[in-house]
């Protein structure tokens, strides 16, 4: 018996290893492992670079596609599962805190003979490298040493760009959505008005302390995110000049920051401020929104929500109420729009980048892909899929006929009409109307291409402020991350006070067991009574 | 063949796969969230967790407090609520069981889409979320939780006794509060506990019918576990409290159920 079993296994051995063998006769396909967050690229394309990575190296490639959800999640992932992912799409903050602690391989994108060293001589030649279709005001902002240009990484000391690491994917502001229609019933859809309370509006607060509106009590919006929520209460103590006369921990005073070195001087006394004034806001608040921000906002349950630019954008595109009549009598318009503040605002960006745990063999196919996220025509898809600005610029976009010819057909717009392609142009990229008037008649600003009317000097015609520099990036809240959770969460649950309500339930039981004896006691008594009677 | 050596099909090998199921997926979790609250982020032993949670400035008493308080009162309401309906639907059991089967009826539909729907009555009826809705919103998630067992309990009390109160001279109050009530009592008591345990521990009713504005010890390790990176440590302390009050009041149940035999719900 235990010869046959010998055998039995003898020939089982043979048998596989003629079948590796036989497979390895077979080519085998390039693979890619992509990590990106749910929605955030148009998956139907994805055929289209098996295609494209065909044609480019002769080899088919089998993608595979995973996703999460925030950030936190992504990180917790990389950093302690064994997760084994070549190309991921974090936010800004999520890259430095992956520089930081030497997870990323650099990708030198912005150099192109850098970056296609590895590449065939095959590959090369058919090769088109797009880093010059990136929007260069992100690379600016980011290169900036107050912002991610001076990162140092722990282990090895050494100082690093994120520019060297990451190519960007989209980008977009913090502003507000608001209900345009119920705040020209309130009388505060006004140029004046919204800009002096600008920040403001989120804390019902008209610029001076005095309340806004009071029918927006009870109908604002904040984000369930620590990150934005923290920003937006910055922004605002600054422009109430609550920050007046306060000095960091260096002696130097709040108000002489910069946005992004404002936003980033995350300390004990700031976060005391700012908890204060999240706990004050409360009873102004509709809520905290975690999904359905843009629900609440559509159905008229909330007026003001604190929203990314892409979000706002797609929520406005949706608001569309055809029975609306305008001034001009032409029908529709949208209920919502979208304000961008001014004087200090945050600008964030997701990108993509290459951790350290990648398959090395993979390695052209990932630097192929991300290029060729940049081509255009797929920008143009994906943007349109996605909803949020692309960070390939406008004019890379207009240059190609091809990426225009999708944009103006998902729009409705006839690509071969000149009257309607400059039409298009003015509307999408430019945010104007035929007049050249801005079509945020509050904010006069573009909310898909923030840099595009962002100027380098403050406009001297305009007393708002919204030139670049007023744009701020938020880096990680590093070590002082804990502190920030705690302040979070003590303002999350402060102004709830159950005890009244423990209070009323006592009370009822209290009623109902006193009724419950003298029930009792009136049927004893009269029962008593009846036996004596009798 | 050396005989020691040759398996034994048992009756009881049917239990190991879940048995290797309870440990991997209960067991090793809960030791892993022990082994986090003693923790901190360059994975040192320390008690700052707990100082974090217990101190004043992260509002984690409050939440606990709040939470403990909505927990009791959604709990009382539903056994108000839910012993009369359990005792009439045990009446008409017989005759009826298609009333049964109405009150088990919205437990078929997802409990997020029925928050959502609730949400949605409720901003159509222009009631402002809060504190009220929340409660609502708990009693009616869970007052199936306390029918049932509550239901089931008084089919199988024995008419017979019943009877025997009525022949012996008793009115119908006496014979609830002295025959009824004391044999349904291991029914409340796994009621209680069905209905409590889940409402200290919700987050997505809090979540959805107040917009987030209550803020309760769920949603609190919730926040902990996927809205921030390094505070594990601060949330598995919480989870460790939630055990505590699981396990206090299992014991608590235990304790007054000694005769009855209930089998606790964990």
């Amino acid at each position: 018996m235990k010869r046959s079993v010998c055998i039995l296994t003898c020939i089982l051995l043979l048998l596989c290893v003629v079948l590796s063998v036989v497979a390895c006769d077979r080519e085998e396909p390039d693979r890619l492992v992509i990590y990106n967050w749910a929605d955030y690229i148009f998956s139907e394309k994805l055929d289209e670079f098996k295609q494209y990575y065909k044609d480019l190296t002769g080899n088919s490639i089998e993608i595979t596609y995973v996703t999460f959800d925030t950030n936190e999640t992504m990180l917790t992932r990389l950093t302690q599962g064994d997760s084994r992912v070549d190309v991921v799409c974090p936010s800004e903050y999520a890259i430095q805190r992956l520089i930081e602690s030497n997870m990323l391989v650099p990708l030198h994108y912005f150099d192109e003979e850098l970056y296609v060293e590895s590449f065939s001589e095959g590959v090369k030649a058919l090769y088109e490298h797009n880093s010059d279709n990136i929007e260069q005001g992100i690379i600016d902002k980011v290169g900036d040493p107050e912002t991610f240009g001076n990162l140092t990484i722990a282990e090895t000391g050494e100082t690093v760009s994120m520019v060297d690491y990451f190519v960007p994917y989209m980008y977009g502001t913090l502003g507000i959505l608001y209900n345009k229609y119920d705040f020209i019933d309130m009388g505060i859809y006004d140029t004046e008005i919204m800009n002096k309370a600008n920040w403001g509006i989120f804390f019902n607060d008209d610029g001076e302390g005095n309340i806004l509106h009071e029918d927006l009590t009870g109908y604002i919006l904040m984000k369930d995110s620590i990150r934005d929520s923290y920003a937006a209460t910055i922004f605002y103590l600054k422009q109430r000049g609550m920050l007046d006369g306060l000095r960091n921990e260096d002696g130097v005073l709040y108000t002489d920051l910069s946005a992004s070195q404002l936003i980033n001087a995350v300390d004990d006394q700031l976060l005391k401020i700012v908890r204060e004034t999240l706990v004050e806001q409360k009873k102004e608040l509709f809520g905290y929104e975690v999904d359905f921000g843009k629900d609440d906002m559509l159905q008229g349950n909330a007026l003001v929500d604190l929203a990314w630019s892409g979000d706002a954008l797609f929520a406005v595109e949706e608001s569309w109420d055809s029975t609306i009549v305008n001034e001009d009598g032409t029908k529709g318009d949208y209920r919502l729009a979208y304000y961008v503040p001014h004087g200090a605002g945050n600008v964030w960006f997701d990108g993509w980048v290459v951790p350290k745990t990648y398959n090395p063999d993979h390695m052209d196919a990932i630097k192929i892909f991300i290029n060729w996220l940049n081509k255009p025509e797929i920008a143009a898809q994906n943007l349109l899929e996605i909803g949020y600005t692309s960070a390939v610029s406008p004019k890379a976009l207009q240059d190609s006929d091809e990426a225009m010819q999708i944009l103006m057909e998902a729009y409705d717009y006839d690509f071969d009409d000149e009257d309607d392609y400059d039409a298009f142009v003015r509307e999408f990229f430019e945010f104007v109307d035929e007049d050249g008037e801005s079509l945020d008649e509050i904010g006069q600003c573009n909310w898909r291409y923030p840099f595009m009317t962002a100027l380098n000097e403050p406009n001297p015609d305009s007393p708002y402020d919204r030139s670049i520099g007023t744009l701020g990036v938020m880096r990680d809240f590093g070590e002082n991350n804990k502190k920030v959770v705690t302040a979070w969460n003590y303002a999350r649950s402060a102004g709830v006070n159950a005890l009244p309500l423990l209070g009323w339930t006592a009370l009822a039981v209290v009623i109902s067991v006193g009724v419950l004896f003298a029930v009792i006691g009136v049927r004893r008594w009269k029962s008593h009574t009846v036996k004596i009677k009798s | 063949m050396n005989k020691k050596l040759r398996f034994r099909f048992h009756r009881r090998a049917f239990a190991y796969p879940y048995m290797i199921f309870l440990l991997l997926f209960v067991v090793v979790p809960l030791v892993i969230i022990l082994i986090n609250a003693f923790l901190n982020d360059d994975k040192q032993l320390t008690f700052q967790n707990f100082v974090e949670f217990f101190s004043d400035t992260g509002g984690g008493l409050t939440v606990l407090g709040n939470s403990l308080i909505i927990g009791l009162v959604t709990t009382l309401i539903c056994l108000v609520i839910g012993y009369p309906c359990a005792y009439l639907l045990a009446k008409y059991h017989a005759s009826n069981r298609v009333l049964v089967l109405l009150f088990i009826l919205p437990m078929w539909v997802n409990f997020l889409i029925r928050t959502l729907s609730t949400k949605a009555l409720f901003m159509a009826m222009d009631v402002k979320l809060g504190m009220g809705t929340v409660m609502f919103g708990m009693v009616y998630n869970y007052l199936p939780y306390m029918i049932l067992p509550l239901h089931t309990t008084l089919v199988s009390i024995d008419h017979s006794y019943i009877e025997a109160a009525e022949d012996l001279g008793a009115d119908k109050l006496t014979v609830f509060l002295k025959t009824v009530l004391p044999l349904s009592l291991s029914g409340i008591i796994s009621g209680i506990t069905m209905t409590f345990i889940p409402a200290i521990s919700t987050f997505a009713i809090s979540e959805i019918l107040s917009s987030s504005k209550i803020f309760l010890f769920g949603d609190a390790i919730n926040m902990h576990f996927s809205k921030t990176t390094n505070s594990f440590g601060v949330g598995s302390v919480m989870s460790l409290v939630m055990l505590v009050l699981v396990v206090i009041s299992n014991v608590i149940v235990n304790l007054t159920s000694k005769d009855e035999e209930v089998a606790s719900v964990l």
